[in-house]
């Protein structure tokens, strides 16, 4: 029978929720299992609700789900908030120190702190490695791989701290024994080649990685500050120079500075620190500097929810800026996605000479997805679209040219000299107020989306291909959508999904080839007024006879999705 | 020394008589000098009359938006080390709109100069007050004059450690010459000031006004630039005297040095060979 649960592990900020879950989920990756967790966190440090939904399966995992078969609370507001939604075959598993209201119904597995380890002074350790090891026991798996990465997680705390964890873990094991429950992952076993356990944000940083990134400036900002982190713990490794900015302002102007100078460069923010660098943006297209720009979404208007995720920003990513200026909108959906399409933008950056977006949200950058190594390419190409070599006559760093790309020379490498102006310039940079001249570097510079839209098409496709019913999203609800057509499958309603992961310039002949034949068009997207939509309908003239819409900012479910299609499927 | 021509730059759109062209001409003298050949120079501006300065001096030139010189200067001498940086913004660009990066480039010590052409006026916009307009100074849009005390950014500088502090005045060419090559040799951040008269809209601090105000502070007898509390005594004279020199040194570590990758080199001439297996390794 396919094993498909739900393990809720919830507590107070600080509490050791995220030290429950990254050893459990890596345990259950290793052992073949495939897992796919999401985190949801409140803007506090310590305090506060927060839970981490670990969903576990014998089979490929894409999305998240609704409910809960094991239920881990770490106090007892945990128990109040999602008792309701827990399984009838469920477990309760509580820590006894903390819970002292239980639900009638259903089985429990109490946590003493003091039986699983004696010494007082590691309660927390006895709770937190105690129920990974509960866990484990009540769903049948080794214990061994845990024991493992105990080790590895806690050896810089010293053996004491090593031996607590095993000591607990063992005692939570056991534990399981007593209680019978009706699921059972016994028949896993390690793959045959590793898998990973990656969130989208590490899986961009690590694309960025490959792509020979070597300057990172940011302002921290949630959800954004993922990637910052992610690139800085290995900047020392790999060679990158990561400069933390007094603000958003510095941030994009400092790897404007280094992209000028020829490094691989790359900022990020989330909405209101994006906010804050939009007239740098508008400078990178007008004096034509390389960037790649991270927009991690969360809800707003203003700070909005801080840790919660949103489709909020697609608009205003795509019109930020005074007067027109060509960009690239990307938008993955998976790691996968996040890894392959921030290695691309780092090309189209240095080929267009322009900006290029990856927008991604709180949900893609926090949410761990088990993903194969053979869903990252074995090598990434490096594309600098540098002119070298003695330059026939006077160079002109913004030379007119048929496709409007000019060649590009970095600075000290040579006797030409590269001018880069914010100012409306001549060929060789420097600013003018001749109007024709003015005109002649406009259209230069917007002549580059003829080609660069050549680049793109960015599309995905799930379910019947004749399907009359087409979900189209883009950005992180692939998942969640592409459970939604697969249920409707199952339900005998044949759909297909349509995801559009490159937005800008919109690839307006291959989507509109790509929902040809389609019958009912939805659009599903996590803002009030279905900005992709609007997109859509702008480029191509088609637009959604339905809209699935959610903006409360929790990421979208399958079930979600399907309770929005109810009356149009 | 190299041939001053070889820094002519395109045409200025100066008003005649304007502090700027005293600036542009010690500048040059110094590259001239110091043999720094226009190929290895970037010269960063914002926007201002100050921020044109680039254009009119033959290098390379990265000239972008209001206040935000110092943040792409920061970026491109990290990228690239071997070029010489220098930094040509107006008192309004550097200690208005973009003073936070200037507080930030004191502390972070870049190896590069950052000059302040300083007015005490928003010339580009046609007169308005500056962050150093002195008190009481009318315009259009201070009608009843400046309510407010001016900015002494120097001494901003100095309470900070700022490693490199200088002054300079364009109505004195050699001397500021003299200061140019100090900051651009100079290893940090130096932060060179230079009181230069607008003709058309600061009818109040002019040549006449400087000139009778300005005294080098190396003449005074025992002079020492590494002497903070004297440094900041001067850096906060203005009134009947005003300091020119160099006002302020301190040796401090470099911001290169904080990122170990550039021991390798510049940034810029590395080529990091990251294979993706090995990248994804630590996530089994």
């Amino acid at each position: 029978m396919a094993i498909d649960l739900n393990i809720l592990i919830g507590g107070a900020a600080g509490q050791g929720v995220h030290a429950i879950t990254a050893p459990l989920a890596k345990t259950l990756v290793r052992q073949g299992c495939w897992v796919l967790f999401v985190q949801s966190y409140e803007s506090r440090i310590r305090g506060g609700h927060l839970f981490n939904k670990i969903r576990v399966a014998d089979r490929p995992l894409i999305s998240s789900r609704e409910g809960v078969d094991l239920l881990v609370a770490l106090n007892q507001e945990t128990v109040q908030l999602h008792q309701d939604k827990l399984a009838a075959d469920g477990v309760l598993i509580y820590d006894a120190s903390k819970v002292k209201e239980l639900p009638a119904r259903g089985l429990k597995l109490a946590l003493d702190p003091e039986a699983l380890l004696p010494e007082k002074k590691a309660a927390e350790i006895a709770v937190n490695a105690g129920a990974s090891g509960a866990l484990l026991g009540l769903l049948q798996v080794p214990l061994m791989p845990l024991m493992e990465l105990l080790l590895e997680a806690f050896l810089a705390k010293g053996q004491e701290v090593v031996g607590w964890n095993h000591k607990a873990a063992a005692a939570g094991y056991r534990l399981a024994a007593g209680v019978r429950y009706g699921h059972s992952l016994a028949g896993s076993a390690p793959p045959a080649s590793s898998r990973l356990l990656i969130s989208g944000h590490e899986a961009l940083a690590l694309g960025a990685l490959a792509a020979g990134l070597q300057f990172l400036s940011g302002y921290p900002m949630t959800p954004w500050s993922s990637v910052l982190n992610a690139v800085g713990q290995r900047a020392a490794k790999w060679g990158v120079v990561v400069e933390q900015a007094e603000d958003e302002i510095a941030a994009i102007n400092m790897a404007l500075g280094a992209s000028y100078a020829g490094a691989r460069a790359l900022t990020g923010s989330s909405g209101g620190g994006f906010a804050l660098m939009v007239e740098a943006l508008s400078l990178a297209g007008c004096s034509e500097t390389p960037l790649v720009i991270v927009e991690a979404q969360r809800p707003g208007p203003s700070t909005g929810l801080p840790t919660r995720t949103s489709q909020g920003d697609l608009s205003f990513v795509l019109s930020a800026g005074q007067d027109d200026f060509p960009r690239a909108v990307l938008a993955p959906g998976t790691p996968a996605q996040a890894f392959a399409l921030t290695a691309k933008a780092f090309n189209l950056a240095d080929r267009y000479q322009l900006p290029v977006f990856l927008i991604t949200d709180q949900y893609l950058a926090d949410t761990n997805f088990t993903c194969e190594v053979a869903d990252f390419p074995e090598s990434v190409e490096v594309d600098r679209a540098l002119e070298t070599g003695p330059a026939t006559g006077t160079y002109e760093r913004y030379a007119i040219t048929p496709d409007g790309i000019s060649p590009r020379r970095l600075p000290g490498f040579g006797p030409e000299l590269v001018v880069a102006d914010s100012d409306e310039h001549t060929p060789d940079g420097h600013l003018t107020e001749d109007l024709a001249m003015r005109v002649k570097m406009h259209d230069k510079r917007l002549r580059k989306l003829t080609k660069l839209v050549t680049e793109l098409n960015g599309i995905t496709t799930y379910g019947s291909a004749d399907a009359p019913l087409t979900l189209v999203c883009w950005g992180s609800s692939l998942g969640p959508v592409q459970e939604a057509v697969a249920r409707l499958h199952e339900a005998r309603t044949p759909a297909r999904m349509v995801h559009l992961s490159e937005l800008w310039p919109f690839p307006a002949g291959a989507v509109s080839k790509a929902l040809r034949g389609s019958k009912k068009l939805v659009m599903v997207e996590m803002n009030a007024t279905g900005q992709a939509n609007r997109l859509l309908r702008q480029e191509t003239g088609l637009t959604a006879d339905h809209l699935v819409l959610k903006y409360d900012g929790t990421p979208f479910t399958p079930e979600d999705i399907l309770r929005g299609m109810e009356g149009h499927a | 020394m190299l041939d001053l021509s070889l820094y002519q730059g395109i045409e200025t759109a100066w008003c005649p008589g304007c502090g700027n062209f005293g600036i542009l001409k010690a500048c040059k003298q110094a590259l001239a000098d110091l043999e720094i050949r226009p190929e290895n120079l970037l010269a960063v501006s914002g926007i201002g009359q100050s921020s044109k300065f680039p254009h009119y001096l033959k290098c390379n030139t990265f000239n972008g938006i209001h206040g935000r010189a110092l943040p792409v200067a920061t970026g491109a001498s990290l990228a690239n080390r071997e070029l010489k940086v220098v930094v040509n913004a107006g008192d309004g660009d550097c200690y208005g709109e973009g003073g936070n990066h200037l507080l930030a480039a004191v502390r972070r010590n870049p190896n590069l100069t950052l000059v302040v052409h300083n007015n005490q006026v928003y010339a580009l916009t046609k007169g308005q007050a500056s962050p150093t307009s002195d008190q009481g100074y009318k315009t259009l849009l201070q009608p009843a004059g400046v309510a407010y005390p001016p900015l002494h950014a120097l001494a901003l500088a100095v309470s900070q450690e700022c490693s490199w502090v200088g002054r300079g005045f364009a109505g004195m060419v050699e001397h500021l010459t003299g200061l140019y090559k100090q900051a651009m040799t100079h290893e940090g951040f130096a932060l060179l000031e230079v009181l230069q008269p607008c003709v058309t809209f600061n009818h109040v601090n002019t040549y006449q006004w400087y000139q009778a105000r300005v005294y080098e502070v190396e003449k005074e007898p025992g002079y020492d630039p590494e002497n903070e509390l004297w440094a900041y005594q001067k850096a906060r004279e203005w009134g009947e005297r005003i300091p020119i020199g160099v006002i302020f040194k301190r040796p401090r570590p470099l911001l290169e040095e904080a990122h170990p990758v550039l021991r390798a080199g510049p940034l810029v001439r590395q080529h990091p060979e990251r294979p993706v297996r090995e990248l994804l390794a630590e996530f089994f």
